[in-house]
């Protein structure tokens, strides 16, 4: 029963969730600039929308990866609610933002190519802080399980302190914020246009928008479980994160691609390795 | 009674002799009726028996399995006359070629030979084992060889035809191939089927020497070139390995199974460097690349699927005896830089062939790690590897074969609008490319237990990931290039020799099934073979094992078929009038019906094209290769190091 409700939570929940966070980014955001700003449920009506437009794409290639793209990413989801294996979860997250590369690389606008190659430098630059929390979460609960989480004595924070600090940089890029917001974003780009999703019209943007939902909620449920036990806390953290990463984005602007990677491989991912390390020593000193 | 079972045991006894005899000796037959047969059709004919025959004898020898054949003393004779010959053989083609090294290389293992011959025959005492055996490890490998490389023969008939056409090549050389492609066959089986070591050697330079007649079939100075270097580093390897047997005969062993009982580390690790030649790993790696100058097919069998596997087999099949010694500690570490470097400068190649070959190094990188670290765990994901490499990349070769014949090209950047031009070849290469990096196939799932298996040792697990990301790297690319289509309304099929084709579909619909159910495959073969070969792990090790069988695998395949049939119902209901052209740097011109030129600046018609990212500057080949390579020599020699230590 309890597996029943973990999955109608994710599934269902879920996407309603990480929707009106968006449209609490949506406020924050035009507050912070000093306009009005949209109603909190404005990413409702948008999708409802976009699922009413014509669907028009390019090519039937790219159609195949939107539904890739939504179907890994709730599968992330259903893995990590089932209490099943982190690396594989790892795994279908990292191949649902690789399916947007795939699908947009198909197409011929340089735009859309462009954006393809940034979002998989973006990978490149966030994929070892996620690897790197699944080893940490490993060395500290001795298996791959999710579930084992939960059976934690003390919160992982207690820890894994810097690998919290590179993840919530990692947030940043996967949330496409400013100042690593090369790939795609909600403002349309100078030089990028709408990058990754230009292609994308109509229904298939609004699925891709219900992924990102999904996405939203996910990553600040991981935020959330380095409190595990003390739950409320962890909501409590991870809504403060998100209003920080919604500052940031307003505040930064937006750099270059191979910077991004430099300054993700320099202090976030060292400061995840030391703190691996140290789970280490503590390990073979420990017995 | 006692008689009737006496007489059973005897039949079974003769079977067996018979399985080995068949499969090493039928498909140097099949060569050599090839190689004589006057007309091609007759020459097509007799390699599609021969790859039949020896398909189903390999999947029937399996299910003997296990058996060992043991001979009478004469057999070490023949070995060593073998043996000579073939170094014999090597000799003079490198003569030919004016490759001296090589050559004396060749006097060093005639002497090193005769010696233990010599220091045999003054009677030291050695333990007599089984010499050829079949078990769980070499089943697996004999039936890549026979049933995959069965289907790259018949494929070879059509690519043949067509690369003849194209000057490639005149009717007696395409003869010779033949021969050597066949007959290549049967000496791999020899290879993994041998337990004594003397055999052993013996394939282990026959397979060197197709490997070089084949790389220098176009007799071009660049293929020249590269067959010599291919039989340079390989003839190292030889040379070693004969010097392990000598080692080896001092210990008491006189065959695998004996170096695995009696633990004779030097051996092991005189065995590892010869490994590290045949697979092509860092600092012995660059003949890999060379080989690639050969006709595709080649590519395909000898350089992807099978012979480049034998050195991780060796590695493989010795690793459980020296479980947690430092010497596998530092295998593991060779493994996983191979690993790592390999994959970095595959994303910085654009020539598809280059890309494979490397990505194969990998490949081969991550199964030696994994047999380094020397858990069930990692044994498994290595045979898993082992296993779907081998289907996922020959099929791979073979695309790129194919592609190259129809455009001409093999650069990665020259493969836009394929679906187009040949949508059959285009979708099985993409299918093929996706078996290697999505979840519920089994390329993916072996990453995911190395990975595992590897977070003991966190240099190797750094490796391990670092290598993973880049892999996904460079596949993202080509698969966005392959599938980059205009909109049309009819695909038709291209024109390809039938053989090709077939087997280009048979082989997609193996990979595709069995990369699906590489869970139940883990579960019903690789889990009880990996506890085999260490039937004495520790409760904790065998947990590891178990857990990866039990990963949660209905999502893995019910939410990929559900987007999967989402797909095919959009794209069955499609409605034409919703295609538009792609937005580019400015308004579209509507010159032709699929324009992609754009209104630029004084409106001028400008072409909009992006390539992909390589990083050339950053991951300079030139530059890095012999940084890596030095590093890679540092770690071989800390391999004798530890050995020095001990």
């Amino acid at each position: 029963m309890g597996t029943v409700m973990a999955l109608f939570f994710v599934v269902v929940v879920a996407p309603l969730v990480g929707l009106v966070l968006n449209g609490a980014d949506r406020v924050v955001t035009a507050r912070l600039q000093g306009r009005v700003g949209p109603p909190l449920l404005q990413p409702l009506y948008d999708l409802v929308k976009l699922w009413r437009k014509e669907p028009l794409v390019v090519n039937r290639v790219q159609i195949g990866y939107v539904y890739l793209h939504l179907a890994f990413m709730v599968m992330t989801l259903v893995l990590l609610a089932l209490g099943g294996d982190m690396v594989l979860a790892l795994f279908a997250h990292a191949f649902s933002a690789l399916s947007l590369v795939i699908g947009a690389s198909s197409v011929r606008s340089p735009f859309s190519r462009i954006g393809a190659q940034r979002k998989i430098m973006q990978m490149l630059a966030y994929e070892p802080v996620f690897i790197l929390l699944v080893v940490g979460i490993y060395l500290r609960t001795g298996s791959f399980m999710a579930s084992a989480v939960g059976r934690l004595d003390a919160p992982l924070i207690v820890s894994l302190p810097l690998v919290f600090l590179a993840y919530l940089v990692a947030l940043e890029i996967k949330l496409e914020k400013s100042p690593f917001d090369v790939a795609t974003s909600h403002h349309a780009h100078q030089e990028l246009v709408k990058g990754v999703t230009l292609e994308y019209a109509g229904p298939y943007l609004a699925l891709i928008e219900v992924a990102h939902f999904y996405e939203t909620f996910l990553l600040l449920g991981i935020v959330a479980a380095f409190f595990v036990r003390q739950i409320w806390l962890g909501v409590g953290v991870a809504l403060v994160v998100y209003a920080g990463a919604i500052v940031v984005d307003n505040v930064c602007a937006r750099l270059r691609t191979t910077w991004m990677v430099r300054c993700l491989w320099t202090v976030p991912v060292m400061l995840a390795v030391c703190n691996i390390i140290w789970l280490y020593v503590r390990r073979t000193q420990g017995g | 009674m006692e008689a009737l079972i006496g007489s059973q045991g005897l039949t079974k006894m003769t079977r067996n002799e018979l399985a080995v005899a068949v499969l090493v000796v039928l498909p140097l037959v099949g060569g050599a009726l090839a190689w004589l047969a006057p007309w091609r059709w007759l020459r097509s004919a007799v390699v599609w028996l021969t790859a039949g025959l020896s398909a189903a004898a390999g999947v029937y020898a399996v299910t003997l399995l296990p058996f060992s054949v043991t001979l009478g003393s004469w057999h070490e004779v023949v070995a060593v006359v073998c043996e000579l010959m073939l170094v014999g053989l090597v000799a003079y083609f490198a003569w030919d070629e004016r490759g001296w090294l090589i050559v004396g290389l060749c006097a060093v293992q005639v002497g090193v030979l005769i010696f233990e011959w010599l220091e045999g025959a003054g009677q030291i005492p050695v333990i007599k084992d089984a010499v050829f055996c079949l078990d769980g490890l070499a089943g697996a490998l004999v039936v890549i060889i026979n049933v995959i490389g069965g289907l790259i023969l018949v494929y070879a008939t059509g690519y043949m035809k067509v690369h003849s056409c194209h000057g490639g090549g005149r009717g007696a050389r395409e003869g010779r191939f033949f021969l050597v492609l066949t007959g290549f066959l049967g000496l791999m089986n020899g290879l993994v089927l041998a337990n004594h070591l003397g055999w052993l050697s013996v394939f282990w330079e026959g397979t060197t020497l197709c490997s070089f007649l084949l790389i220098r079939h176009e007799g071009t100075p660049e293929a020249r070139g590269n067959a010599r270097r291919a039989l340079l580093i390989n003839v190292f390897g030889g040379v070693v390995m004969s010097l392990a047997g000598v080692v080896a005969q001092r210990g008491g062993a006189e065959s695998l199974e004996g170096v695995l009982g009696s633990r004779l580390t030097v051996v092991f690790v005189l065995l590892c460097i010869a490994a590290l030649a045949k697979s092509a790993q860092f600092p012995l790696q660059s003949w890999l690349l060379g080989a690639m100058v050969a006709p595709t097919p080649v590519s395909a069998l000898l350089h992807s699927a099978t012979m480049v596997k034998a050195g991780a087999y060796l590695v493989l099949r010795l690793a459980p005896a020296f479980e947690g010694s430092a010497v596998m500690d530092v295998i593991a570490l060779i493994g996983g830089f191979s690993f790592a470097v390999a994959a970095a400068l595959a994303v910085s190649q654009s020539n598809a062939k280059r890309v494979l070959a490397y990505s194969t190094i990998s490949n081969l990188g991550l199964i030696v790690a994994c047999a380094g670290i020397g858990t069930p765990l990692a044994y498994a994901a290595a045979l898993m590897i082992v296993c779907f490499h081998a289907a996922s990349k020959g099929l791979l070769f073979l695309c790129v074969g194919a592609i190259e014949q129809e455009i001409g090209s093999r650069d990665i950047e020259d493969m836009g609008s394929l679906l187009h031009t040949m949508p059959l070849t285009a979708g099985v290469t993409i299918a093929g490319m996706l078996t290697m990096l999505v979840p519920p196939f089994g390329m993916l799932m072996s990453k995911l237990m190395a990975i595992e298996a590897a977070i003991e040792a966190p240099l190797v697990v750094l490796l391990v990931i670092a290598g993973s990301a880049l892999t996904v790297f460079f596949w993202a690319k080509w698969i966005g290039r392959v599938q980059t289509v205009s909109y049309h309304a009819r695909y038709r099929l291209e024109r390809m020799p039938r053989s090709m084709m077939g087997v280009l579909v048979v082989l997609c619909a193996m990979v595709l099934g069995g990369g699906l159910g590489s869970l139940a495959i883990y579960r019903q073969v690789i889990e009880p073979m990996a506890l085999g070969a260490f039937p004495h792990a520790a409760e904790k090790a065998v947990a590891a094992l178990r857990a990866a069988g039990q990963l949660h695998s209905w999502p893995i395949l019910v939410f990929p078929l559900l987007a999967v049939i989402a797909w095919l119902v959009t794209v069955w209901r499609f409605n034409p009038g919703y295609v538009r052209l792609p937005y580019l740097a400015g308004e579209n011109r509507d010159e032709t019906e699929l324009s992609y030129k754009f209104t630029s600046v004084k409106d001028e018609p400008v072409v909009a094209w992006a390539t992909s990212l390589y990083f050339r500057r950053t991951l300079n080949e030139e530059r890095i290769t012999p940084w890596a390579n030095l590093l890679a020599w540092l770690l071989v020699l800390s391999l004798l190091g530890v050995l020095g230590g001990r």
